[in-house]
């Protein structure tokens, strides 16, 4: 009848090591009996427990005896398991990896290894953003080390006024002109006023901006709008002149694209520089029988070879002296070259760009010391309207000029003229406000207020009315699904 | 109660050894070291410090070979073929073999390639034996101290062990007869059968010209963090994985596959020079052996090597500071390469990159055509100067012999 | 009970607790050598999975653990496993941690702009605060000036380059962009996918605006044509970010109305999990949509998750973020 019991109680016993939860369980049921009985049975339990621990151990190292000297390539893991307090380190291997293999004096496991894989699969975002920090830090250290030394002020001229591909332009130059790394400050003078639409734009690059407006309105005509500019131009550099700013004034009209190397090689002018400048002449963009985009002048010999973009700019001989200027061929362009911007015709640069140039910013300072004799008076310059094509018209004598990017060989900076028709409307500041109440249900009356065919080949586009309405189509009921 | 004293014995056992577990450090970033005058010795000129004596050995043992397969000239093991170019028209070279501290045995002994234009040294024990059996009958001075005054070129995976299997080529050790000889072989790790102790571990061989041709400006930002090009399988000779770079590689592409960090691929494209002047870190882990060119190709590149490879030899690296220039991560820590690399201090990445940066040091990594004050054939030659005097004990009595011309497989004993 | 009763019962007693010893001693003898895949609960450290070394996979299976002691002698200051959140978050707060922005942008031979365009999307890329990982696909070629453009901005790129030959130009940007997708899904990046076409101007909040994307986003774009007076406003309409409705682009074809629009390329950005893991969303991974074609896959999707999908910018995507100029026909 004990013996039962008792041997109830181991049974209960082995139970509740099983559950982990140690001789609690028996006490309960011991509690009836005497306390010696409980120590007994603490004891008991406690005991097993131990015995069960030690076995374990105990096997591990019966293990680690019987298998350490075979060249078994599972005895790394065996060793990593059964540690002792050897420390590791990248330079030094610990030696407990170097288990010795079949023969020989190698430490380094011969065989089959395991390819360790981490439980978490992806990387740490904190890891990536230190990463992406020494990759700053050390293209930073590249430009201190390879870059222009002592870099002055980097000036940027930008005429432009309020239209549908303005915020469009302006974006572009502006994101050229904040990756300059140099102090940069960036001169807008926009035509018929500073408008705030204009203003906050240009407040998002964060760069020294000088925002002005000059009077009178954009001309629709071609030829008057690039005099106009042209003196818009020089009334940036006018307030040059009078606030005394040092540096290099360059002409970043809203028509360029940049490469960033421009932005190193204009810091050797001395005086005035010429860079070339890729006319990338542009049809009209309609689908049908256009101009090719950019006309090659020669034959196409080699296939591979990249087309080759018509160039202004300065022209060298061969001993890389400045002999005269690549100007832009309009020959083919005859006949489709545009009066109006707007016409669906090719926009082309007039003479030679202003965005071709480049100025130490003291040649138009008032009084300069060492500035050259062949400077013409500031006030003599524009009297004449026809005079300031460029800023050659600066100049008393046009051989000054210094070629820059390789003495005019490498094309840095881009020149497309891209507009809409004048009278192209746009939502003001992008921001489009349809009228939620107009939207259709598509399934019940498909287009019931459809409009009429637009004319000419617009049919595609959804037209954006002058107050910014937009058709809309609903979509199915979402409950559908 | 004896059970209680078997308990407490045991105890004790059981406590240490879980201490003992907690007690396992984890691999460290490598510490930075005081740069020590690694420069200067890069600087050495060995001439006028040693005297080189040529033996004249019939073509077949060099020339013919390299008819044969002119791919010799641009494989990883061509130093063999360009070191005797070098050293015959080198002014260290003497033609009085009596004044000769060292002696050079020009033999070709990789340059056996397989159509696929592996080189597979099968033959090599037997052609090196069949050379220094000529020697050793031709000339006096093999036999004055059985070799320890001769260099040997061996530039193979595995050094004179000749097999391209690891664990054939330990088995194989180092052929007996070059026991005495100064080795010097691209193969280097630590407690290793196939490396003797005195050998000169030399950079595998990158065509200078090609590299040079890749060069891009220094001011190219660099915008990749980890770089590397390569296999992680080796699916054709270790179809079941783990054998092949001990797993190492297969670890990193399942690790890093899918880090925007970490540039890896299978795909050799061919910006690969570009890329890597243009990287930050280029993982340099262990192949079949442990080294491979990419070691070369980050340092002429500028890209801070990440070496993977428990034990490894670094060519000449009692003359480049290998651990100022480069980052050594144990095999074992692979999984932890991205904190690894992100937890270096930047200022220590910068560092490590001005002196890779040194001319000097990528000067000591290549083999050009024609040789260059200061480039890797220097180095050998500054290795071999500084191996001088001979000790007297290299020099046998009349009639002592060591070495014992039958130990080796009997496959090498037949004629070459 | 006698007391010779009671010492008989008391050995017996003894036999039965070293019976019970031993039977407990052996059984841990045998635990020990038993495999173990799950961390034990006496050893603190490293356990690496004996099975898995027999085994024909060759995975072992890190314990957690062991990162935990790494990282702690390895750095000083991240401890991504053992920081609370509060003090991760703070963490992340400083290092300013996002979310990767995947931009791809497919270049085809016949867009004569390419280089100059190419420098303007790069110039706006190098801005946008990191990480972003631009994709350049182009058609493989010895001389590429557009490798020697991708190397000088600075910006992190993968140029992604394929053999093929094509006569139609949109058939090789879907099989460029086929072939972007198909490395995300390769290398299992994990990010917001974005077409950028070359012609594209962005603004800068745009790159902030889809880092919010969870599943799917879509935003309006001003089709910009030159010398015309029409704009063109494509995508959707939103309350709040929720897209009610869809600008339409084809107004014409009144005959598949019921199905949504389709979608500009440029319109829409997706979380790249979709195309590795696709379960995650709730998809069967059906190999042929996925590596077949992918990008028929994603629009696919883009426009069949419609719960999942989101306006951007999340005040009811009014504000255009994006334009497209039409310059060449090439693009």
């Amino acid at each position: 009848m004990k013996q039962l019991t008792a041997l109830q109680q181991q049974g209960r016993r082995s139970n509740s090591f099983r559950n982990a939860s140690s001789p609690l369980d028996a006490t309960v049921e011991g509690a009836i009996k005497s306390p010696a009985t409980i120590f007994w049975l603490i004891l008991h339990g406690l005991c097993c427990l131990i015995s069960l621990v030690l076995g374990f151990r105990f096997s591990r190292l019966v293990f680690f005896l019987i298998l350490s000297p075979s060249s078994s390539p599972s005895t790394t893991t065996i060793y990593s398991a059964i540690q002792t307090t050897l420390p590791s380190s990248t330079t030094t291997p610990p030696p407990e990896r170097n288990v010795s293999a079949a023969g020989g004096g190698s430490r380094v496991v011969v065989g089959r290894h395991g390819i360790l894989i981490r439980p978490w699969p992806h990387p740490d975002p904190a890891e990536v953003m230190k990463a992406h920090r020494i990759i700053e830090r050390v293209q930073m250290e590249q430009r201190s080390q390879y870059g222009v030394k002592n870099p002055r002020t980097v000036i940027a001229i930008t005429p432009t006024y309020v239209r549908t591909f303005q915020t469009l332009h302006l974006t572009g130059v502006m994101h050229s002109l904040m990756n300059v790394p140099y102090d940069l400050l960036w001169i807008v003078v926009e035509a018929g006023g500073a408008t705030n639409e204009t203003a906050s734009l240009i407040a998002k690059s964060g760069l020294k901006t000088i925002h002005i407006g000059f009077n009178g309105k954009m001309p629709v005509l071609w030829e008057d709008r690039h005099k106009l500019e042209s003196r818009m131009r020089l009334h940036a550099l006018s307030i040059v002149r009078e606030k005394r700013l040092d540096g290099v004034v360059m002409f970043a009209d809203d028509s360029n694209m940049h490469s960033l190397e421009l932005f190193d090689e204009i810091q050797n002018v001395k005086w005035i520089g010429a860079i070339s400048v890729g006319i990338l002449a542009h049809s009209g963009g309609s689908e049908e029988g256009d101009l090719p985009v950019v006309q090659r002048d020669d034959n196409e010999k080699d296939e591979r070879k990249p087309p080759q973009v018509p160039v202004q700019g300065p022209a060298c001989n061969s001993s890389n002296h400045f002999v005269g200027w690549h100007t832009f061929n309009t020959l083919p362009f005859v006949e489709r070259s545009a009066r109006y911007i707007g016409d669906r015709a090719v926009v082309l640069p007039r003479k030679l760009e202003w965005a071709g140039f480049v100025l130490n910013s003291r040649l138009v300072w008032e009084d300069s010391l060492d500035k050259p004799v062949w400077v013409k008076e500031w006030e003599e310059v524009g009297k004449d309207e026809e005079d300031i094509e460029s800023p050659l018209s600066l100049l008393k004598d046009t051989s000054v000029v210094e070629p820059l990017g390789s003495c005019g060989r490498k094309v840095l900076l881009w020149w497309l003229r891209v507009e809409a028709r004048a009278d192209s409307k746009f939502p003001a500041r992008w921001i489009i406000d349809p009228p939620l109440e107009i939207t259709v249900p598509a399934k019940l009356t498909p287009w019931p207020d459809a409009p009429p065919e637009l004319p000419s080949s617009v049919e595609k586009a959804i037209t954006i009315p002058e107050n910014g309405i937009v058709n809309t189509e609903k979509r199915p009921p979402k409950s559908r699904r | 109660m004896g059970f209680c004293m078997w308990v407490l014995l045991f105890l004790p056992l059981f406590l240490w050894s879980s201490v003992g577990e907690k007690g396992i450090g984890r691999g460290s970033v490598p510490t930075e070291r005081i740069a020590g005058s690694a420069g200067d010795v890069l600087e050495d000129n060995p001439v006028g410090k040693l005297k080189v004596y040529v033996y004249e050995l019939p073509s077949k043992y060099n020339k013919k070979v390299l008819q044969k397969d002119p791919r010799c000239l641009t494989h990883m093991f061509a130093a063999e073929i360009f070191m005797h170019q070098f050293l015959l028209s080198s002014p260290v070279r003497t033609l009085n073999p009596s004044e000769a501290d060292w002696f050079y045995t020009p033999v070709y002994t990789t340059c056996d390639l397989a159509p696929n234009g592996l080189p597979l040294p099968f033959k090599s024990p037997r052609m090196m034996r069949s050379a220094i059996q000529l020697i050793s009958t031709k000339w006096p001075y093999w036999n004055r101290t059985e070799g320890a005054d001769h260099f040997f070129l061996v530039p193979h995976d595995f050094g004179a062990c000749f097999h391209y299997q690891e664990e054939k080529a330990i088995k194989r050790g180092i052929l007996p007869l070059l026991q005495r000889a100064t080795l010097v072989q691209t193969f280097g790790q630590r407690n290793h059968v196939c490396l003797n102790e005195g050998s000169i571990t030399i950079p595998p061989y990158a065509p200078p010209e090609k590299m040079q041709s890749h060069l891009i400006p220094p001011d190219t930002p660099r915008s990749i963090f980890v770089y590397f090009r390569g296999l992680f399988y080796d699916v054709n000779n270790d179809p079941e994985g783990g054998y092949y770079a001990r797993g190492a590689r297969a670890s990193i592409w399942e690790n890093f596959k899918n880090n925007p960090l970490f540039d890896i691929s299978t795909d050799h494209p061919t910006t690969y020079y570009e890329d890597m002047q243009r990287s930050i870190f280029c993982l340099c882990p262990l192949g079949w052996a442990p080294w491979s060119p990419r070691l070369v190709e980050a340092v002429i590149f500028g890209c801070i090597p990440v070496i993977i490879a428990d034990d490894i030899v670094l060519p000449f690296a009692d003359a480049i500071p290998w651990e100022e220039i480069g980052v050594f991560v144990a095999e074992k820590d692979v999984p932890y390469l991205d904190t690894i690399l992100t937890s270096i201090p930047v200022e220590v990445v910068l560092r490590k990159q001005r002196l890779l940066a040194n001319p000097s040091m990528k000067q000591a990594m290549l083999f050009p055509q024609p040789a260059q004050p200061r480039d890797a054939f220097h180095q050998i030659l500054n290795g071999l100067a500084r191996k001088l005097p001979h000790g007297k004990k290299i020099f046998l009595k009349p009639g002592q012999k060591i070495l014992n011309w039958t130990a080796g497989p009997v496959g090498d004993m037949k004629p070459w | 009970m006698g007391s010779s009763e009671r010492s008989k019962k008391k050995v017996h007693l003894w036999k039965k607790a070293i019976v019970h010893f031993m039977l407990c001693f052996v059984m841990g003898f045998f635990t020990g050598f038993a495999p173990t895949s799950k961390p034990s609960i006496f050893s603190s450290s490293v356990t690496m999975s004996l099975s898995s070394t027999y085994s024909p996979q060759p995975v072992e299976v890190f314990h957690q653990e062991k990162a935990q002691s790494f990282n702690r002698s390895l750095l000083d200051e991240t401890e991504p496993e053992s920081t609370t959140p509060r003090e991760e978050k703070k963490e992340n707060e400083e290092l300013n941690v996002k979310r990767l922005v995947i931009v791809v942008t497919t270049i085809s031979r016949r867009n004569k702009l390419r280089a100059v365009l190419l420098r303007r999307l790069a110039n706006t890329l190098k801005l946008v605060a990191e990480p972003l990982l631009w994709i350049v696909v182009e058609q493989k070629i010895d001389d590429s000036e557009v490798s020697e453009i991708l190397r000088k901005t600075g910006i992190m790129y993968r140029h992604v380059v394929f053999k093929e030959n094509f006569t139609d130009v949109s058939s090789e940007m879907d099989h460029q962009r086929n072939m972007a997708l198909n490395h995300i899904e390769h290398h299992r990046l994990s990010g917001i996918v974005h077409f950028a076409g070359l012609s594209n101007v962005y603004d800068l909040s745009f790159f902030e605006e889809i880092r919010a994307v969870e599943a799917f986003g879509t935003w309006p774009m001003a089709k910009l044509t030159a010398n015309r007076k029409k704009v063109k406003i494509e995508g959707p309409v939103c309350d709040s970010s929720e897209v009610i409705g869809w600008h339409l682009k084809r107004m014409n074809n009144l005959t598949d109305i019921s199905g949504p629009p389709p979608i500009h390329i440029s319109s829409f950005a997706f979380n790249s999990s979709i195309l590795w893991d696709p379960e995650r969303w709730g998809r069967t991974s059906s190999a042929q949509d996925t590596s077949q074609n992918s990008l028929r896959y994603v629009r696919k999707e883009v426009l069949e998750e419609e719960t999942k999908l989101k306006g951007i910018p999340k005040e009811g995507c009014s504000k255009i973020l994006l334009w497209d100029v039409q310059i060449s026909k090439e693009q």
